[in-house]
């Protein structure tokens, strides 16, 4: 199944959230729409799942609109996760693939092994109530994918999982989209959406600011980033000719060139001043990229609000 | 909708039904009403008007120096228990007192005031002197209401000054004769098909009908104004929108619940007939007057109709609420209207089954948010006495517009409240103002 936005465009009391986005998301990709908190990522996510009208564009799966079918073909996983919690797991999987009209026979086939997969086989006959805060999330994704959707919509993905299950997440939907599944997913963590999409759409204060396949946008951008790890002080490394910005991480700095800067140059300026232990030159991460594309500052992204949280 | 989306309905519907079903609170719900109901409806009055097993006692303090103390517990002698030929009224003693001696009065009256608080004496009657003059100088001194015995001495009282009247007045008749030609009638009802149903099992009857349907849709509508509140702060309710439209969301719920609402009074009535056949003619003897009104096919059709077209009407008001608010207690205000509106008929029931054919309850049973209680106590009222009954005319053309009514405004309610359904449920935090959800349903 593959997606079609077309300047899709949504206010919320004169204020833009969405902006004339146009997005095609082909079948059988990952694509990852990228951004900070705030920039209109959930907003673009419910009116994409027709929970939210556009104020103008259209949106189209397969050539059409939102109907019947494609409700039961799409698998949806809000930012804000929850479900029954009264119910048994049992219960609420086979309520939630029914609404989907999955068969019920298939229901009952599929259900153990998924929940072996994520290792809750054995609260099957439990209340949803008495899982911790990761399994409720495991459990929402598989009730997400259960019913063997054509697309996946996820918003927010990563949020409240810890590693080990963002690893155990990931495995899947790499073999769902092995399966040719679409798998469209937001997300403001850009170093875990640059391991898992294909796709990808950056957008920044409602607009879309790049889009495209990863490594064409990689390419575009070519190997202009350093990555540098020194003993002592960094800051003097912003402000050197040829840089165009740094940022430091935990235990490296990450150098963005200037056009026509020359990585020896600043390699001689660095070891004036300071020991270097490694001085690598990589392709821009997601991070840099956005940060180039859309103009912001690095601290507007380092903003976590918590959200997402259940 | 087409087969999938009703299906879709119906996956909600069996939800909601079963959530509630397989609650242990739904099966002692279903055993402990009846048992409340007729603890507070149908006891008291049993009780108010039962017949007493043991005499009562009575006291006399006579002022009036003219004997009526003295004929007065003579004329209770004609009292016997039911059945049996102990006498009603024992009479514990008579005192003449002087009307000068005021201190042996207050003597007298004070220990007998104390036998009544220690209810070692029912009743006391004084007399002071010339009763026959001003009535108020006769009087029951008492702390029991029970009304037969009262009317009882009422009766006798009357006879005993009646004829000390005549005698002192100038009018040389016999007195028995004249008492015997002025004597109170009790009149007998009969409606227009010559038989009567007595007020209190009218009202008692309407009340009962009015009271379930009002519990009922209360009770349920709560539940689904709770569940709608519970989706949208679990956040599932989002999940639940990517599925089915919020239109087959809301039906479903209301249908879901609905369905229970059902079931319970459906086990009630099965009840109800179970013991009525087991007891047969023989244990359970209904009043012939109660089964004109149970049985009567016109009461319960309209029971049926006004309760499913009510229980609508007033769920999807209860969805509306839900849909608008982000937690119970802010519900609260919203909900006060709805009760007060439904039980408005328990109110005034009592002058409506004085004259149903007043032109205010007439009114009133066709505003269609009253009509479920109001018309249908109107039904319970004239459905039994009436002769023939048309469609044109009368008290089942009036029910027949009344539902239509309310089924018109039922529909408009629903769509009004889908159209806001859908935006409300996935506003949180903010409660929207009134201004917004106008603009909700035109958009």
């Amino acid at each position: 199944m593959y997606l079609h936005l077309e300047n899709v465009r949504k206010e919320y009391d004169g204020k833009v959230a969405v902006n004339n986005l146009s997005l095609e998301v082909p079948q059988g990709v990952i694509c990852g729409i990228i951004g900070p908190n705030g920039a209109g990522k959930t907003t673009t996510i419910r009116m994409i799942m027709n929970i939210i009208a556009p104020d103008s564009g259209r949106i189209l799966f397969n050539g059409r609109e939102v109907d019947d079918t494609f409700r039961n073909r799409v698998g949806y996983l809000p930012e804000e996760r929850g479900l029954y919690k009264k119910m048994t797991l049992q219960e609420v999987i086979t309520y939630l693939a029914k609404l989907k009209q999955y068969p019920a026979s298939k229901i009952r086939e599929r259900i153990d092994p998924w929940l072996e997969r994520i290792g809750l086989v054995e609260y099957k006959q439990r209340k949803v109530e008495q899982l911790s805060k990761g399994m409720a999330q495991k459990l929402q994704f598989i009730t997400t994918i259960l019913h063997e959707p054509d697309i996946v919509i996820l918003d927010e993905l990563f949020s409240g999982l810890d590693p080990v299950n963002i690893e155990l997440i990931k495995g899947i939907l790499l073999e769902q989209k092995r399966a040719g599944k679409t798998i469209l997913f937001s997300t403001h963590v850009m170093e875990q959406a640059e391991k898992l999409c294909d796709h990808l759409c950056m957008i920044s204060h409602g607009q879309k600011v790049i889009d495209g396949k990863l490594t064409d946008v990689k390419a575009r951008f070519g190997k202009n980033s350093l990555q540098i790890d020194i003993d002592g002080d960094g800051a003097f490394i912003g402000s050197l000719p040829g840089v165009g910005g740094m940022t430091e991480f935990n235990n490296y700095i990450e150098v963005r060139l200037a056009d026509s800067a020359e990585p020896e140059a600043i390699l001689r300026a660095i070891v004036d001043k300071v020991k270097v232990r490694r001085f690598e030159i990589v392709e821009p991460s997601l991070y840099d990229i956005f940060i180039e594309v859309a103009k912001v500052e690095p601290s507007e992204l380092r903003t976590d609000g918590g959200e997402g949280s259940v | 909708m087409g087969e999938r989306a009703v299906s879709k309905f119906l996956v909600i519907l069996k939800r909601e039904y079963a959530e509630v079903v397989k609650k242990k609170s739904f099966v002692i719900m279903i055993f402990l009403t009846p048992v409340l109901m007729a603890g507070f409806m149908i006891l008291p009055a049993m009780l108010a008007g039962r017949e007493v097993s043991v005499g009562e006692n009575i006291a006399v303090i006579d002022r009036g120096e003219l004997g009526i103390g003295e004929q007065f517990v003579q004329s209770l002698t004609q009292y016997k228990l039911k059945g049996t030929d102990e006498p009603a009224y024992i009479t514990r003693g008579i005192f003449n007192i002087s009307p000068n001696d005021e201190q042996r009065f207050r003597q007298v009256y004070d220990s007998l005031a104390q036998a009544v608080t220690d209810k070692d004496l029912k009743y006391f009657l004084v007399v002071e002197p010339a009763p026959h003059i001003t009535d108020t100088n006769l009087y029951l001194v008492t702390n029991s209401n029970n009304f037969r015995t009262i009317a009882r001495f009422e009766s006798r009282l009357s006879d005993i000054l009646s004829s000390y009247r005549l005698r002192m007045s100038e009018v040389n008749l016999p007195v028995d004769s004249v008492l015997a030609l002025t004597e109170r009638i009790d009149l007998t009802l009969k409606d227009t098909k010559g038989e009567s149903i007595p007020f209190m099992v009218k009202y008692f009857a309407a009340l009962i009908f009015v009271m379930i349907m009002y519990m009922m849709i209360i009770t349920y509508g709560a539940t689904l104004m709770r569940s709608v509140i519970e989706e949208k702060g679990s956040r599932i309710i989002e999940v639940l929108i990517s599925s089915v439209t919020p239109f087959q969301l809301m039906l479903g719920k209301v249908f879901g619940l609905g369905a229970a609402a059902f079931t319970q009074v459906g086990v009630w009535v099965a009840i109800g007939v179970m013991i009525f056949l087991a007891g047969g003619s023989t244990t359970l003897e209904l009043e012939p007057a109660v089964e004109r009104i149970v049985f009567n096919p016109v009461i319960v059709t309209f029971f049926i109709l006004f309760f499913v077209s009510g229980y609508v009407l007033y769920s999807t008001l209860f969805a509306l609420i839900g849909s608008i608010v982000n937690s119970d207690k802010e519900a609260q205000h919203f909900i006060f209207p709805i009760t007060i509106t439904l039980i408005i008929p328990v109110m005034i029931g009592i002058a409506v089954v004085q004259d149903p054919y007043a032109t205010w309850v007439l009114v009133l049973s066709y505003i269609p948010f009253l009509s479920p209680t109001m018309m249908l106590m109107r039904v319970i009222f004239l459905a039994p006495t009436a002769t023939s009954y048309s469609f044109f005319s009368g008290i089942l053309a009036e029910a027949t517009l009344a539902f239509l009514l309310v089924v018109v405004t039922a529909l408009l309610v629903v769509w009004i409240t889908a159209r806001i359904f859908r935006v409300g449920i996935l506003m949180y935090g903010k409660r929207p103002n009134l201004p917004e959800i106008i603009r909700w349903v035109r958009y």
